[in-house]
């Protein structure tokens, strides 16, 4: 009957044998484990250069990809490729084990320090990267035990931005929010007056725990306690803007962009989005659009997670110094100096060196009330480094729940409980 | 498409060895072997490193630092005692079962009523059949989003339609229903595939046993049951097989959808998730993502008997 | 009369309801961002500009497509078709294994797969290449392939292929001459789905062809729409409208083609 006959079971087994062979055969050697040798200074540059970074809608000829271009130190061509942030990171793992990875790769700032704890990275002075004159709250996340790994392109943050057609007609005045209560007047009244509320997005992974970290922390939460009454507050601020339908339902599947997309509808009052729509809002047609700080529980700013990606050599096997040497003179040129006001203005990010940031601002208008929230921000990976992802998770997990609960408490508060409890 | 289904007819009743084995002849057997060979090399190079290296995966504990320099410590079958023992592991089991088992259903289903329906050319028939493949060029990232949109809650197409028989709005993509609407995605995305090869199964059933049964007086509904069903058997099979097998480890329409959340989490998308990094798994875990696929390995290794057993007693 | 009139019509239903989510792309491609998320049934913000950008930007992409699922069609047929025929015709040892384990090949996630290809084309030097991407997209389809071929070279009545070497054909000449032209009809079915299959593959592409420049396929091109924080939908919709197009005429004529050939290869056993 369903007996496997011996012959399949015999076939079966070659199949599996051959194939141990040949992980063995793998495993015996070929490409050498990266080592951590090798430094910029003793190094020459080499003719092709490889970059990697997360900007795939920035494509071939576009100003960024003309800027990193550019960039080629004398006799050498940059070829610069790009892949969303999560599969950049996957990516660069495969890539440095298989001894194959790219001179320089722009890596999520909340991703660096479990790169840099995977041994992943070459430490910024291996590397030659300069990383004097940036602000602290920025830099943290490339700091991994003391050692520094890289340098920030710059920073993006979160804020409200406002539908200001919306807002003037049902009388709402953006300067009266000052902390939660006051938010949910105002969202209120856009509501009574016949629009939508909020959108803001909820995603399950890190896109949502970036956009629900500011009410997390404005709350008074911390990762060290996912269950603290503070943390549930937060939850159960979100949670109550779906139930009681000023926020869009599908918050719980929007990205950001999907919630931008929203936003643009002109049908809301409020988004919660980044300052890269910065420049996008002011030039938005349909309506005008204003921005007000997300503000804490009971006011004040609340503290919004830093946002950008930081530069970051790769570990080399072959050749390292030689690949440092790359990576110092790229990075060099992207974000030393005097190039480096005109890579934020490029990225649409504000500048992690105050000096340089406060001439971007003094240039552009645009700016002026981001410096601040920046200024405010905090390093997601401040407190727990390499195991901030994992916790992100949970957080993740919390929010959905919570959102999905459209505004019943008791299961708000089952969802941080088992969230922190798992 | 074609009658080339017609030869999965064919299969059901020679595979194997019912027929009385012929005298061997050994140059017969090495012209086979010759005739074989790249495809047993082709398996050997290009499925048996990767199956060997799913399981070794799953028996040493790899994070993002053992996985480049190497050096995991080998640790038996914990992660397998770990995964399993998850509180929502057999939860998770649960939904991959319903989502294969009400997709294949549905899928097959609406597929044969389909591959009956334009078995017999009418007008413009051809082109239309064609036309109900397109579903399957779309890149699945747009497919799903349009899904996605149309089960927008507040404004989706979904919501109306459904209001047009008085049913009150669904969330669609909570918690609490998304696996249902995954699902309702993905039938739709596997009618194309049942349609392909259930017509041409149809193909091959020789017109003229439908002509002797009208004569005889056998109504429609009876000549399906009776000569249709029954000769579509094979074909029926070889589809449910391979509609199980493609399903049990669907990932993309799931995960652009809902990221995996609430019901809709499958073991694929599971495994997806801690292989990656991704989504409320944060931090990427392979060996734990290697012992979820190895299950959903065994699952399938266990339809194949079960196939094959099949298989066997319909040939007596 | 007419024999069922009605089917037409009926069909026509049926053929809009199932095409309904892409009547929904299409409406979305021809909107403006503003409104996209207004989930309006016809694009009443209407602009073109979304073709304008993909026409500009993603014909390389689409001409890798179409060589990388013509080259994986070529292959899977080259390896599967003899293959089939061995296992069906000449009794190969250790067949019913083998077809055991093609259907266990199919399980394996395609995750591990790439990650092991990886591995491998690196030091072959096939990373980012249009051969390599072929490679890995044949191991979506060959496993089908062989069974699809294999059941269907069963049916091939004995007597035909004895006759042949009656006629001091050796097995290779009965494989090409008798075999294949009877065989026509299920190559194309393979060849459709492993068409399609290579199309839609966007994981080894973003594995092993991430280098590739305009010599990526246009599941990978359409992610030039698709930013860190901000996606670009309208293109995107485009980009799967005009890429759905060579494919869905060449699916048309693959089926007034199939139908033809039907009667003339059909096999009854």
């Amino acid at each position: 009957m369903a007996t496997i006959s011996a012959r399949t079971a015999a076939g079966i087994g070659a199949v599996a044998a051959a194939g141990l062979l040949l992980t063995a055969c793998s495993g015996g050697g070929g490409v050498a484990t990266p080592g951590e040798t090798g430094a910029a200074s003793e190094g020459t540059t080499t003719a092709e250069i490889t970059f990697w970074d997360p900007y795939p809608q920035r494509e071939a000829g576009s100003d960024w990809d003309n800027l990193v271009k550019a960039c080629a130190p004398e006799g050498s061509t940059i070829t610069r490729t790009s892949a969303p942030q999560t599969d950049l990171f996957n990516q660069l793992t495969t890539a440095v084990k298989e001894g194959n990875a790219p001179d320089v790769v722009l890596l999520d700032n909340p991703l660096t320090p479990d790169a840099a704890a995977s041994g992943l990275l070459a430490t910024a002075e291996q590397a030659g990267i300069d990383t004097t004159g940036i602000d602290e709250n920025l830099l943290g996340p490339g700091i991994v035990d003391g050692v520094t790994y890289g340098v920030p392109m710059g920073s993006n943050a979160l804020a409200l931005y406002y539908n200001k057609d919306i807002l003037d007609a049902a009388g709402v005045d953006p300067a009266s929010i000052k902390d939660w209560d006051s938010l949910n007047a105002a969202i209120e009244k856009v509501v009574a007056s016949g629009s939508k509320g909020i959108t803001f997005s909820g995603i399950a992974g890190e896109e949502g725990s970036f956009q629900f970290e500011p009410w997390f922390w404005g709350a008074g939460a911390d990762f060290s306690d996912l269950a603290s009454p503070e943390a549930i507050s937060a939850g159960q601020l979100l949670s109550d803007w779906v139930g009681k339908g000023w926020a869009p339902r599908s918050a719980l599947n929007d990205n950001q962009s999907a919630s931008w997309d929203l936003f643009l509808t002109g049908e809301y009052g409020f988004a919660e989005n980044g300052s890269w729509f910065a420049a996008a809002a002011a030039d938005n047609e349909d309506f005008t659009v204003g921005m007000v700080p997300i503000p804490g529980k009971d006011g004040g700013l609340a503290p919004v997670p830093t946002g950008g990606e930081f530069a970051v050599a790769p570990l080399q096997s072959k050749d390292a110094s030689d690949h440092y040497a790359n990576a110092a003179a790229v990075i060099d040129c992207l974000v030393g100096g005097d190039n480096a006001a005109k890579t934020s203005e490029t990225l649409g990010y504000l500048s992690a060196n105050p000096e340089i940031r406060a001439a971007q601002v003094s240039s552009n208008d645009l700016w002026t009330p981001w410096v601040d929230i920046i200024t405010g921000a905090q390093g997601r990976t401040t407190e727990l480094g390499a195991d901030y992802p994992a916790v992100s998770g949970k957080l993740s997990e919390a929010e959905q729940a919570a959102l999905n609960a459209a505004g019943d408490a008791a299961a708000v508060e089952t969802a941080f409980k088992d969230a922190a409890g798992s | 498409m074609t009658n080339a289904a017609g030869a999965l007819v064919a299969e059901a009743t020679t595979t194997g060895e019912a027929v009385p084995p012929r005298p061997r002849r050994s140059r017969a057997r090495w012209a086979a072997v010759a005739f074989v060979a790249p495809l047993l090399v082709y398996l050997v190079v290009f499925y048996a490193f990767p199956l060997v290296q799913n399981v070794a995966m799953s028996v040493q504990r790899y994070d993002r630092g053992t996985f480049v320099s190497g050096g995991a410590p080998f640790v038996g079958l914990d992660i397998y005692r770990e995964v399993i023992g998850q509180p929502k592991f057999w939860r998770i089991v649960g939904q991959t079962a319903t989502f294969t088992l009400v997709s294949i259903t549905f899928q097959y289903v609406i597929g044969l009523a389909l591959a009956v329906f334009f078995h017999r050319s009418f007008k413009l028939s051809a082109t239309l059949r064609a036309m109900f493949l397109v579903p399957w060029l779309l890149p699945v990232i747009v497919s799903a989003t349009t899904w996605q949109w149309m089960m927008n809650p507040d404004n989706g197409a979904m919501n109306t339609l459904v209001g047009w028989f008085g049913i009150e709005p669904v969330w669609w993509l909570n918690a609490q229903h998304s696996l249902m609407s995954v699902t309702i995605a993905n039938i739709w995305l596997g009618i194309p595939f049942n349609l392909v090869i259930l017509y041409s199964g149809l193909q091959n059933i020789p017109t003229t046993l439908y002509e002797a049964a009208a004569i005889d007086g056998a109504g429609p509904w009876r000549r399906f049951w009776s000569i249709t069903m029954p000769l579509l058997r094979p074909v029926t099979l070889v589809t449910l097989l391979l509609g199980l097998v493609y399903t049990i480890k669907v990932v993309d329409i799931i995960w652009i959808m809902t990221t995996g959340t609430g019901t809709s989490q499958t073991l694929a998308t599971w495994s997806y998730g801690m292989a990656f990094g991704k989504g409320t798994s944060g931090v990427i875990q392979y060996s734990e993502a290697s012992a979820v696929g190895s299950i959903l390995l065994v699952i399938a290794l266990a339809f194949g008997l079960i196939y094959v057993a099949v298989q066997r007693h319909e040939e007596g | 009369m007419p024999r069922a009139w009605w089917k037409t019509p009926l069909a026509l239903v049926l053929t809009g309801i199932m095409l309904f989510p892409v009547y929904w792309m299409v409406n979305v491609s021809f909107t403006r961002r503003e409104s996209i998320r207004k989930s309006q049934p016809f694009p009443f913000d209407f602009t073109v500009d979304h073709y304008r950008v993909v026409l500009h930007e993603q014909l390389p992409f689409l001409g890798t497509s179409l060589a990388v699922g013509v080259g994986t069609v070529a292959l899977t047929l080259v390896i599967a078709a003899p293959a089939a025929f061995g296992l069906a015709k000449l009794r190969m040892p250790g067949g019913r294994a083998l077809s055991f384990v093609l259907i266990v090949a199919q399980m394996i996630p395609a995750v591990v797969m790439a990650l092991g290809f990886y591995s491998i084309y690196n030091r072959l030097g096939l990373l980012d290449t249009i051969p390599g991407l072929i490679l890995a997209d044949s191991t979506i389809a060959v496993p089908f392939a062989v069974m699809l071929f294999t059941a269907f070279m069963r049916g091939i009545p004995d007597e035909l292929i004895e006759a042949a070497k009656l006629d001091g054909a050796s097995h290779w000449r009965t494989f090409r001459s008798v075999v294949i032209p009877i065989s026509r009809n299920s190559a194309i079915t393979v060849a459709l789905f492993a068409f399609l299959w290579a199309w839609s593959d966007f994981l080894f592409a973003s594995t092993l062809d991430r280098e590739g420049g305009p010599l990526r396929p246009i599941t990978m091109g359409i992610y030039n729409y698709i930013g860190a924080q901000n996606q670009e939908w309208g293109p995107m919709m485009a980009t799967a409208v005009v890429a759905s197009i060579p494919t869905a005429l060449l699916l048309i004529l693959a089926q007034k083609y199939v139908a033809a050939g039907v009667t003339a290869g059909a096999v009854k056993d």
